[in-house]
């Protein structure tokens, strides 16, 4: 007896499919919090993941944090009575679905806060949505300055608690002329983050070495994101071009393959052209010890490099590693549990959920952090005096499977924040390369930049 | 730009070439066999990948990359078999779309899978083929070379199989008139069983061969299907020959097109600008043959 008629038959097995593929997604989901606290009820709080994707190491590494976060929030108690639930979606490191998760979170899960997503594009497109829908988010990886000076884009609810593209650029620039090179081969993703983080580290560099030269043409500077896997045409380009130095910001998949695949070009590529680039500890994690030693890194928030007398980054550690199957957190680990912990102390403050009243706990507030020192939400555009950390990266002598830095300095956030009348004159269109036109703002255009 | 400048742009376009025909080879075996567009064939080339690099790490660096690419090719032509008796089967003949939608719907369950099992971390594998070669003053890696011997070499056992073997022969008849073939004696449905577990095969053997030169992580497997499908767009899907035209002309336009200034901003776009001139002014695209 047929049951099903035969033309419905290929329709029924791609029904099977997607079920079986939902109940699999299903099982890769987080447990829940502590179930013996007495609660009011239960709030959600969103974060758009990209568990899969060109990013999916750092979505990883944050989701799990933001869940060991949640837990220990709700073992004391949750947040004004109410147990917090993490909601993280997949958004496959992909703008439309980063702003449909977003949408689903805010209109039918009914988050009370979001944590921003990890690149700038996701961001820029999330925040108009959780603007208008007066949802706080508090930011720890997404970092480009524009997503809270530029005046078409500025969300009065979006609080940055990363180094932004003006504070890492400047911090990178600064790292690179201390080297005193003559040429510079620059490589960066083609994406809000790259282009501004690349604006910031060459008018760093400009205005601590202006002898400093770029040997590729700026319209080079830039690669296709998400990148090609093969990194050949950039490889044979830094070749041809014989630099003193690669300064570069690409990031997880794309930094691994590059350097790949430019140390099997010539184990000793990163000896002929040294590299000042962006890295986090997922990407030394990845290549292990093939990860190139005297690369001149700057990094976020590096546990490795903030644990002297951080009884509470060292109690995390431990916790986060014994939680998760000895992993180690990354940069984005840290910075998004203090991005939790801070909404979470702003609104207990606050006694409500209502953005309004939260934000009104974090502007100009000071909080403790896992990277040992405290931070304070500068008012003016809710930025936080993060500081970023600079080294060379060497072997860790075995201490963990994966290199480290020599060399370290911690660079204090509050020396490489915008000036405030550079805030100020961003936010009044006062640097728009098109009078009027908010995005063709450059800070580098900016009346008290260019008298500095 | 110098002539060794020249030559180091076109061999690192050749590359790009091979890597991209290596994965693209499989899908248009699939394609000009069974008029099947498998959306699940990256999925194979992501399996493959991690296998290589979980047994090739196990074993040990070197030789242990060889046997994990045996296995991974085993596993991947295994799996093919799973999903071509279980899924494919039941969607020959139908429209392409309910094709794509299963296809696509064992990639999903492919792509979840193997967050479970291998986690989101990426790994890698050191290259079975270390050293480079230094020419003119620039240095060229060995596995590249590698992997441009890799791809010549599959494109042309490929081409053997398809016109110098019975299987070929039989792969070939089947195209035209699966029913007449059928009558002859031989089993057809064995018969596609068999070239989709080629395909996969092949599929496994692209991501065993990439997996030493790239981080292996779980979203290899969209990364590299939107180009090979572009290439097999160009070429022709189901054209071995086209499709490794296509590759050429991708590998090419990515590698001069990203070092040029003038050509920098449109390098990707052009690759897709190509495709859809090939699909408008010969849809079946450069060496593809109608469909009957």
């Amino acid at each position: 007896m047929t049951l099903v008629p035969r033309s419905v038959r290929p329709l029924v097995w791609v029904a099977l499919a997607l079920a079986v593929t939902v109940v699999v997604a299903a099982c890769g989901g987080q447990p829940s919090g502590n179930q013996s606290q007495s609660f009011k009820g239960t709030k959600k709080v969103g974060y758009s993941a990209p568990l899969t994707g060109q990013s999916a190491l750092y979505g990883h590494a944050v989701s799990q944090s933001l869940q060991l976060a949640a837990d220990d929030i709700n073992a004391k108690g949750g947040v004004n009575g109410y147990k917090i639930e993490m909601d993280i979606q997949d958004d496959g490191t992909t703008v439309p679905q980063a702003v449909s998760n977003t949408k689903n979170m805010i209109l039918q899960d009914n988050v009370v806060a979001l944590m921003g997503s990890v690149t700038s594009a996701q961001c820029l497109a999330e925040s108009p949505i959780a603007k208008q829908n007066k949802v706080i988010t508090i930011d720890a990886t997404c970092n480009s300055w524009q997503l809270t000076m530029q005046p078409d884009i500025v969300n009065p609810y979006w609080v940055s608690i990363v180094p932004n593209t003006y504070m890492e650029g400047t911090a990178a620039g600064r790292l690179a002329a201390k080297l005193n090179v003559g040429k510079i081969f620059i490589v960066s993703p083609k994406y809000l983050f790259g282009i501004s983080e690349t604006n910031a580290f060459v008018a760093a560099l400009k205005k601590a070495n202006s002898s400093t030269q770029i040997v590729n043409d700026p319209s080079t500077w830039y690669v296709p994101f998400p990148t090609n896997p093969r990194w050949d045409s950039t490889i044979n380009a830094i070749q041809a071009a014989k630099p003193d130095l690669v300064y570069s910001n690409i990031f997880a998949a794309d930094q691994i393959n590059f350097i790949k695949q430019a140390l099997a070009v010539d184990p000793q590529f990163f000896v002929k052209y040294p590299m000042t680039t962006l890295v986090s500890v997922d990407e030394l994690n990845s290549l292990g010890s093939q990860y190139p030693e005297g690369m001149h890194a700057y990094m976020r928030a590096p546990f490795f490099a903030l644990q002297t007398n951080n009884a509470r980054l060292t109690d995390f550690i431990s916790r986060y590693r014994a939680k998760y199957n000895n992993e180690y957190p990354s940069d984005w680990a840290v910075m998004d549990y203090d991005a939790f912990m801070l909404w979470a102390q702003a609104a207990n403050a606050a006694k409500s959920f209502d953005a309004d009243q939260v934000i009104k706990q974090v502007s100009g507030h000071t909080f403790d952090s896992l990277r040992g020192y405290k931070i304070t939400i500068r008012s003016d555009e809710l930025q936080a005096n993060v500081g970023e950390t600079t080294g060379t990266t060497t072997s860790s002598g075995g201490t963990y499977p994966f290199p480290v830095l020599k060399d370290v300095t911690n660079l204090k956030g509050d020396d490489l924040l915008m000036p405030l009348q550079m805030v100020n004159e961003i936010k009044g269109n006062q640097c728009d390369a098109k009078a009027g036109d908010p995005t063709t703002a450059s800070f580098a255009l900016c009346p008290s930049w260019k008298a500095s | 730009m110098t002539p060794g400048q020249v030559l180091l742009f076109a061999v690192g376009g050749l590359a790009n070439a091979a890597y991209l025909f290596i994965v693209a080879a499989g899908l248009s075996l699939v394609f000009g066999a069974l008029r099947v567009i498998n959306m699940a064939h990256g999925s194979l080339y992501m399996i493959a990948a991690f296998v290589t690099v979980v047994i090739g790490n196990q074993l040990g660096a070197g030789l242990g990359f060889w046997g994990g690419m045996l296995v991974a090719v085993a596993v991947a032509g295994a799996i093919g078999g799973v999903v071509e008796v279980l899924v494919l089967r039941r969607v020959y003949g139908r429209e392409h779309l309910v094709q794509l939608l299963g296809t696509y719907a064992v990639s999903l369950i492919i792509a979840g899978a193997v967050r479970i099992v291998f986690g989101a971390n990426y790994r890698t594998i050191v290259s079975p083929i270390p050293g480079h070669l230094d020419l003119g003053g620039y240095s060229y890696a060995s596995y590249s070379l590698f992997m441009i011997a890799a791809a010549i070499a599959i494109g042309c056992a490929v081409w053997a199989m398809l016109y110098r073997t019975s299987l070929g022969r039989n792969i070939r008849a089947a195209v035209a008139d699966p029913d007449l073939l059928n009558a002859t004696g031989v089993n057809v449905t064995r018969l596609y069983t068999t070239v989709f577990m080629i395909g996969a095969a092949l599929a496994g053997l692209g991501g065993s061969i990439v997996a030493p030169s790239q981080a292996v992580g779980s979203s290899i497997d969209t990364d590299v299907l939107v180009l090979a499908f572009a290439i097999s767009v160009i070429g022709g899907l189901g054209s071995i020959v086209g499709s490794a035209v296509g590759a050429l002309i991708v590998g090419m336009v990515i590698s001069f097109g990203l070092v040029i200034p003038a050509t920098n901003p449109f390098a990707l776009a052009f690759v897709f600008i190509i495709m859809t001139a090939v699909l408008i002014v010969r849809p079946r695209g450069l060496f593809g043959l109608p469909e009957s």
